[in-house]
């Protein structure tokens, strides 16, 4: 009598790499961690890491990390009568202006973790 | 089609890292130290600009450093050596092929149809791209040579009228000579002191002397090498791109204490500490070592005898593991240790290196496959969580925790890339 065979199972196709998915440039992508809330009308939350690209031009509405001179800034851009501004998502906070700050790349995913 | 050669560098590479996830640095006078933080290796524009010397021991120019409010920080090797890989990934890119030269540096081949212009915008763009994507500065040398390329760079960085835009294309200029012979004999690549003051006795004293000296006379005093220097100065490539570099035959981790060793047991961790990161290189790598060396020495200075000395030893198969170089090394580190010689340096050669491809079974030397592929499986393991979060995240308990004699950095910026509780903060 012939041995029985062993069930094949279907060969598991190419797994979802997050890595690539979240973060397909690395050479040019930074992480940064949020600290405040003033985003969280964005779904950006105090303590989320930011998937930061550097070589993605901002455009007018996108989130943003901007370089300002006492640190790293991250709000909604948006352009009004000729001007860059920073704006929050949340009533609380002010808007800003860009002025001699840097626009230092663009906001593509945030990771909010739920257990610690 | 015709061919350029491209040297793309970094600016103040250690210095310009430093200001690329540090907003409160950047375009403050800065610089940073070697190791044990010795001496000045790098210095921002604006602490050039100040006249810090460089290669200046520090304790000499602590009031001066002050005084200018200059930021000083330790060499932070995991930040420059993730800025460096970012740099040669968006490189390649831009050239069609790539010779990584050194942590800062690359060589690049450009094919170009003929007749299609300079290349001078082309080095311009790529220059604003790093500057912008990446928040380096760096200087494009184009020529048709490496030497050249070199020369170029070197004009692009140095040079005033080129300074500014940072790129100096030598396939632009109608007539190279004036620029060769404003290049001084000593900054041509590949010449040393020796044969820099035997040209000058010659009258040769710049670059396009040395191209245009009768090359016998040059064969005679630097052979073949020295002859190869010449005809990439006119033009003729001798040098061809090395894209993929040639595999190791030895790795060495060694480092100075900042305290003297005197007891056997720190002589140990020190040790074991270099021999855990060559070992890590070596799986890096995807290679075995054949044989190991440890070597001490005392410090020249400090007024006792001199000591110094190195012991040899095979490994009965070759090895990456680091439990097993372990095992080889500290006996060795053992039998170099003298109760009354205080260490200053200590070090830990890899050598006989092979590809892991070449798989050696021996029978003198039991391990079952499985349980190879179980030491492996662990490396990988451990490497990949050192990689991840920070190195010494996971070490051998024979590294010693926090010893005394670890190289000192008091001036350590975070490592803001590879390490997840050292990312900085974007306040929203």
């Amino acid at each position: 009598m012939p041995e029985a065979l062993p069930s094949v199972a279907p060969l598991p196709g190419p797994a979802i790499d997050l890595q690539r998915l979240l973060i397909p440039d690395p050479a040019r992508t930074v992480l940064l961690r949020v600290g405040g809330d003033s985003m969280v009308g964005a779904g950006i939350h105090h303590g989320d890491l930011v998937v930061v690209e550097r070589h993605r031009p901002p455009r007018d509405g996108q989130l943003v990390v901007a370089r300002l001179a006492d640190g790293f800034t991250l709000k909604r851009l948006m352009r009004r009568d000729g001007h860059w501004l920073l704006v929050a998502a949340h009533p609380a906070y002010p808007t800003l202006a860009l002025g001699e700050g840097e626009l230092w790349g663009v906001v593509t995913h945030a990771i909010s973790s739920f257990s610690p | 089609m015709s061919t350029a050669l491209v040297l793309i560098d970094g600016n103040n590479f250690y210095a310009s890292c430093e200001a690329v996830l540090d907003p409160a640095v950047v375009g403050k006078p800065l610089v940073v130290l070697s190791n044990n933080d010795g001496c000045i290796v790098s210095r921002s524009a604006e602490a050039r600009a100040l006249g810090i010397p460089m290669g200046a021991p520090v304790f000499q120019l602590r009031a001066e450093l002050e005084r200018h409010g200059v930021i000083v920080r330790s060499s932070n090797y995991s930040l420059y050596a993730d800025m460096s890989q970012r740099l040669m990934a968006t490189l390649e890119t831009w050239v069609e092929e790539l010779e990584i030269y050194s942590i800062d540096e690359a060589f690049g081949l450009l094919h170009r149809p003929a007749g299609t212009g300079d290349l001078t915008a082309w080095g311009e763009a790529l220059r604003h791209q790093v500057r912008r994507q990446l928040g380096l500065p760096v200087a494009v040398g184009i020529a048709t040579t490496k030497v050249l390329a070199k020369v170029a760079n070197r004009l692009a960085k140095r040079d005033p009228r080129w300074r500014e835009r940072g790129v100096f294309d030598f396939t632009a200029m109608t007539d190279p000579d004036p620029w060769l012979a404003a290049t001084a004999i000593e900054d041509v690549w590949g010449i040393g002191r020796q044969l820099a003051r035997w040209c000058r006795l010659r009258g040769i004293a710049d670059a396009r002397a040395l191209r245009d000296m009768p090359a016998g006379e040059l064969r005679r005093r630097a052979g073949v090498v020295g002859l190869r220097l010449q005809q990439e100065l006119q033009g003729r490539r001798c040098l061809p791109l090395a894209a993929v570099p040639p595999a190791k035959r030895e790795t060495c981790v060694s480092r100075s204490f900042s305290t003297p060793i005197s007891t056997a047991a720190a002589l140990k961790e020190a040790v074991a500490t270099y021999l855990c990161r060559a070992a890590e290189k070596l799986r890096r790598q995807g290679q075995r070592a054949g044989s190991l060396t440890v070597f001490v020495r005392s410090s020249p200075f400090d007024g006792t005898a001199f000591y110094a000395n190195a012991a040899t030893t095979s490994l009965p198969l070759p090895s990456n593991d680091t439990a097993v170089l372990l095992a080889t090394a500290l006996p060795l580190a053992e039998r170099l240790f003298r109760p009354h010689k205080p260490l200053r340096k200590a070090g830990v050669i890899l050598q006989e290196l092979s590809p892991i491809t070449l798989l050696q079974h021996h029978l003198l030397v039991p391990q079952t496959p499985e349980q190879q592929q179980r030491r492996e499986a662990l490396m990988e393991v451990v490497d990949s969580l050192n990689r991840r979060y920070g190195s010494g995240t996971v070490q051998w308990a024979a590294c010693g925790l926090a010893p005394a004699w670890r190289m000192r950095r008091g001036h350590l910026s975070r490592a803001a890339t590879t390490r997840l509780s050292d990312v900085p903060v974007a306040r929203a």
